[in-house]
C-alpha cells in the first residue's frame, strides 16, 4: 500500500503545472474571456501532444496506458489553472469511442481535433434504448461535435447536430460555456456498459481532482494575502481569526487529495467499494472547493469581491464543477446504500 | 501508487484478526478504579504472552518490532475486534516507554520498559498545570535538588489514570531563572510516595476520568531524572518524534464503524413519522457526508503511512488527521442523538444510553492532547508559514 505519488507521477505533476503555468496563466484566461472564444485552440493542439486526451487509454489503442490515479493528478492541475475547455468530458469521451470501437472518432479526440462537450441531464431526462430523451444542459459543448453523458448504467456519445434546437445561456462561470437543449430525442452515437468500464466513476474522481486543485489553489491565494495584508502595522495572518480559517483550507485540501488519490486507485482497479469511494471522493472534494473558494474571498475582503482579484474565479467554476457527472444528492444516497 | 498489501502483510493480518477475534476479553471492560486496571494489564498480559505487545517497539526493547504498515494493520485488527483505542496502558506503551527508549539511561530501560511490556504497570502523565495548559512551558510545579533527591512541590491537572498509575512521566521546574523551556526536567515519579494526594475529577459524563495530583516535598531520586538536568522540555519533545501517525489508525476505524451502524439503524428504525430513519432527507444527508468525511480520514491515514514509510515520519500533514477526526467525531456523535428522538434526553434508555455518553464525552476530542486552537495554530504557521 502506498498513497505518495512515485517518481513518474510526479514529473506528469511537473511537466503538466509547467506546461500550464506558461500556456494558461489566469492572465491569459481573461484575455480569452474578452476575446469570448474560451478555449485557445493551438493550447488544446499542445495539450493533445502531450498525451492529456489518450492518457488513461490503453496503449493498443493508440494511448498512453496510464493510470486513474495518473489522469487524477493531471486533473488536479488543470483544475488549479482555471485552464478553459471541456477537458474531463474529451477525456472520458475518448475512452467511450475506444470502447465501442470508433477509432476515427477516437483517434480525433486524442489528437485534439475534436472536443466532446458534458452532458449534464435535467430532471426526467434519460437515455432510454439507443436513445437520449429529454432536456439537456450542455457545457462547453461550443464548437464540440460529440457531447458525452454518463451515468449509473453507462456512458453514450451524442452527436451535437442531432440535439436540436441549441440555446445559449450566461453561465455562473464566464470562463464556461453553457447552452441548454430541450425536447431532444437523440440516437447515440456510442454507448459502453458501465459494467464494463464505469465512466461515470472515473468521471466523479477526474472532476474531485480538479476540486482538489481549485482548494489548493484557494488555500494558497488566501494564505498568501494573510501574510502579505498590513493592517494595524502587522500582517492579518497572526490574527487568529484569519490563521484558523487558512488551516481549516489546509486541512479539507489535504483530506480531498488523499481521498481523491484512494478512490483513483481502487476505482481503476473495479474493486468493491469503487462506487463508495468514487462519491466520497466528490463529495469531500467538491466541500473543501467550496469552502476555500468562499474563505478566500472572505479573506481577501473588499478585494475579494472584486472582478480584478481571482478568487471570484474559483467560487464559479466550483459551481460548474460540482454539477457534472451526477449531483450531490445522488452521491449521497450511494454513500447510505451501501 | 497501489492499494494493494504484500503477502507477508495480508498473512500478518489473517493472523492478527484471528488471534484478536479468539483473544480479546469478551467481558464488558470495567469503567474505573483496581477492576479497570486489572481488566487493562491482564490485556496487556494476554498481549504480551502471545509476542503482540509493544506492536510498534523496536524488538532490542522486547517489542514486536513491525512495519509502519504492519501497524497499521495491527490497529485496524484492533479496532475491528472492538476493542477500546485508549485504556490505562496508553500512557506507558504509546507515550513514556517511547520516551524512555529515546532519552532514558540503560538501567532506566532495563528497569521499566519490561515491566510496561508485560502489563505489570501502570503509567500516567504529569504534563499540565491548572496555570499551563496549552502554554505546557510555563509550568511551575518546583522540584529543588536535596543531595541525591529531588523535592517536588506543586500540582498537576487532567492526569488520566492517576488513581491507579504507579509511575508518572512528571515535568517539573527546576531552574526558575532561565528561559521558560529551559529550566524544566523530566522524571520519572513514583506514584506510591509519600506526599502524593491525587483527587479525582468528576468530568461532563459525570464519570471521573481524571485527577489533580497534588505534591507536597515528595522525594524522588535524582537517578530516576531522564536526560540531562533542566533538558526536559527536549525529553518531553522527543515522543513526538517517535509518534508513527499508526496508533491513531483505531479512532479512524472506529469512527468508521460507528457511521456504518448509524446508517444500518436509519434503515430499520422508524422515526417519529412512521418511516425509516434513513427517509428523513437530513438525516440521510449527514450520514451520507459523514460516510464521505471518514473515507476521507481513512485515506489520510493511509497517505500518512505512506510518507511515514518513505520518509520516515508522518510529516507536518499528520497533524491534520487529529483535527480532521475530532471534529468528525463530535459531529457523529450529534447526528446520533438527531436520530434517537426523545431517548437522546434518558442515558438509561437501550436506544438512547450508549450515544448520549458517546455524544457527552465527545466534547473532550477537540480539547484532550492538544487543543483544536493549538492544533490550528501549528498547522497555520508550520504548514502555510503564516506569521505568529
Amino acid at each position: 500500500m502506498n498513497l505518495l505519488p512515485g517518481e513518474e507521477q510526479n514529473e506528469i505533476i511537473a511537466q503538466s503545472a509547467s506546461f500550464l503555468a506558461g500556456q494558461m496563466p489566469i492572465t491569459r484566461l481573461r484575455e480569452l474571456l474578452k476575446s469570448g472564444d474560451l478555449v485557445d485552440q493551438g493550447v488544446w493542439k499542445a495539450s493533445s501532444e502531450l498525451g492529456w486526451f489518450s492518457l488513461g487509454i490503453s496503449e493498443e489503442a493508440g494511448g498512453v496506458g496510464a493510470t486513474l490515479a495518473d489522469e487524477a493528478l493531471l486533473f488536479r492541475e488543470i483544475g488549479r489553472s482555471l485552464a478553459p475547455g471541456p477537458h474531463l468530458s474529451t477525456t472520458l469521451g475518448a475512452r467511450v469511442a475506444v470502447a465501442a470501437g470508433q477509432s476515427d472518432l477516437a483517434d480525433a479526440i486524442m489528437e485534439g481535433r475534436t472536443q466532446v462537450g458534458m452532458g449534464v441531464l435535467e430532471p426526467g431526462a434519460e437515455l432510454r434504448d439507443d436513445r437520449l430523451v429529454g432536456s439537456l444542459r450542455l457545457i462547453d459543448a461550443k464548437g464540440a461535435p460529440q457531447v458525452l453523458v454518463a451515468t449509473d448504467q453507462g456512458a453514450a456519445l451524442i452527436a451535437t447536430s442531432d440535439l436540436g434546437k441549441i440555446v445559449e445561456e450566461r453561465c455562473i462561470d464566464d470562463a464556461t460555456h453553457l447552452a441548454r437543449a430541450d425536447g431532444v430525442d437523440a440516437p447515440l452515437t456510442a454507448w459502453l456498459d458501465a459494467a464494463e468500464d464505469a465512466i461515470a466513476l472515473r468521471g466523479l474522481v477526474l472532476s474531485a481532482a480538479q476540486l482538489v486543485g481549485i482548494a489548493e489553489a484557494c488555500r494558497d491565494l488566501g494564505s498568501d494575502h494573510a501574510k502579505n495584508r498590513v493592517q494595524f502595522d502587522r500582517p492579518i495572518g497572526v490574527h487568529q481569526a484569519i490563521k484558523h480559517p487558512c488551516a481549516d483550507m489546509a486541512i479539507r485540501s489535504e483530506a480531498a487529495f488523499c481521498q481523491t488519490l484512494m478512490a483513483a486507485v481502487l476505482v481503476d482497479e473495479g474493486r468493491a467499494d469503487a462506487a463508495m469511494q468514487a462519491n466520497s471522493a466528490r463529495i469531500v472534494a467538491a466541500e473543501a472547493a467550496e469552502k476555500n473558494a468562499a474563505t478566500t474571498v472572505q479573506i481577501l475582503g473588499g478585494m475579494g469581491f472584486t472582478f480584478e482579484a481571482d478568487a471570484h474565479l474559483y467560487v464559479k467554476r466550483t459551481q460548474v464543477l460540482c454539477r457534472v457527472i451526477s449531483s450531490t444528492d445522488d452521491q449521497l444516497k450511494v454513500l447510505i446504500a451501501s | 501508487m497501489n492499494m494493494d498489501f504484500t503477502a507477508d502483510e495480508l498473512q500478518f493480518r489473517e493472523e492478527a484478526r484471528t488471534w484478536l477475534y479468539e483473544n480479546a476479553p469478551r467481558e464488558k471492560r470495567p469503567l474505573a478504579g483496581p477492576p479497570m486496571r486489572e481488566y487493562d494489564l491482564g490485556w496487556q498480559k494476554t498481549m504480551f504472552e502471545a509476542g503482540w505487545a509493544g506492536i510498534n517497539w523496536p524488538s532490542e526493547y522486547g517489542g514486536r518490532g513491525s512495519t509502519v504498515t504492519e501497524s497499521l494493520i495491527w490497529f485496524e485488527e484492533y479496532a475491528r475486534a472492538g476493542l477500546a483505542p485508549m485504556d490505562a496502558r496508553f500512557v506507558g506503551e504509546s507515550h513514556a516507554g517511547p520516551t524512555l527508549m529515546a532519552r532514558a539511561s540503560e538501567e532506566q530501560k532495563q528497569f521499566h520498559l519490561p515491566k510496561i511490556l508485560e502489563g505489570e504497570v501502570v503509567w500516567c502523565q504529569g504534563f499540565s498545570e491548572p496555570d499551563a495548559g496549552s502554554d505546557l512551558a510555563s509550568l511551575r510545579t518546583r522540584g529543588e535538588i536535596d543531595g541525591d533527591e529531588l523535592v517536588v512541590t506543586g500540582q498537576k491537572i487532567w492526569t488520566s489514570y492517576a488513581d491507579v498509575a504507579d509511575w508518572q512521566e512528571l515535568l517539573v521546574r527546576t531552574d526558575p531563572d532561565v528561559p521558560k523551556h529551559k529550566g524544566i526536567s523530566w522524571a520519572i515519579c513514583d506514584m506510591h510516595s509519600p506526599g502524593i494526594d491525587v483527587r479525582p475529577i468528576v468530568t461532563i459524563d459525570g464519570h471521573a476520568e481524571f485527577a489533580e495530583v497534588f505534591y507536597n516535598e515528595v522525594r524522588i531520586p535524582l537517578e530516576n531524572v531522564v536526560g540531562d538536568m533542566n533538558d526536559g522540555w527536549k525529553v518531553a519533545m522527543s515522543t513526538l518524534a517517535f509518534e508513527r501517525g499508526t496508533a491513531f489508525t483505531a479512532y479512524q476505524m472506529q469512527l468508521a464503524s460507528t457511521v456504518g451502524k448509524l446508517i444500518e439503524i436509519a434503515r430499520v428504525r422508524e422515526g417519529p413519522d412512521g418511516r425509516a430513519l434513513i427517509q428523513d432527507e437530513e438525516i440521510a444527508r449527514a450520514l451520507g457526508r459523514a460516510r464521505a468525511d471518514v473515507t476521507s480520514l481513512q485515506a489520510m491515514t493511509y497517505m500518512g503511512v505512506s510518507r511515514n514509510e518513505q520518509t520516515g515520519s508522518p510529516g507536518a500533514e499528520g497533524s491534520m488527521l487529529k483535527l480532521h477526526w475530532s471534529d468528525l467525531a463530535k459531529k457523529v456523535s450529534h447526528i446520533a442523538l438527531d436520530m434517537v428522538g426523545n431517548d437522546a434526553l434518558s442515558r438509561s434508555s437501550e436506544k438512547g444510553g450508549d450515544w448520549v455518553e458517546e455524544f457527552l464525552f465527545s466534547f473532550s476530542h477537540s480539547i484532550g492532547g492538544g487543543t483544536s486552537e493549538i492544533q490550528r495554530n501549528i498547522i497555520a504557521e508550520r504548514l502555510l508559514g503564516l506569521p505568529r
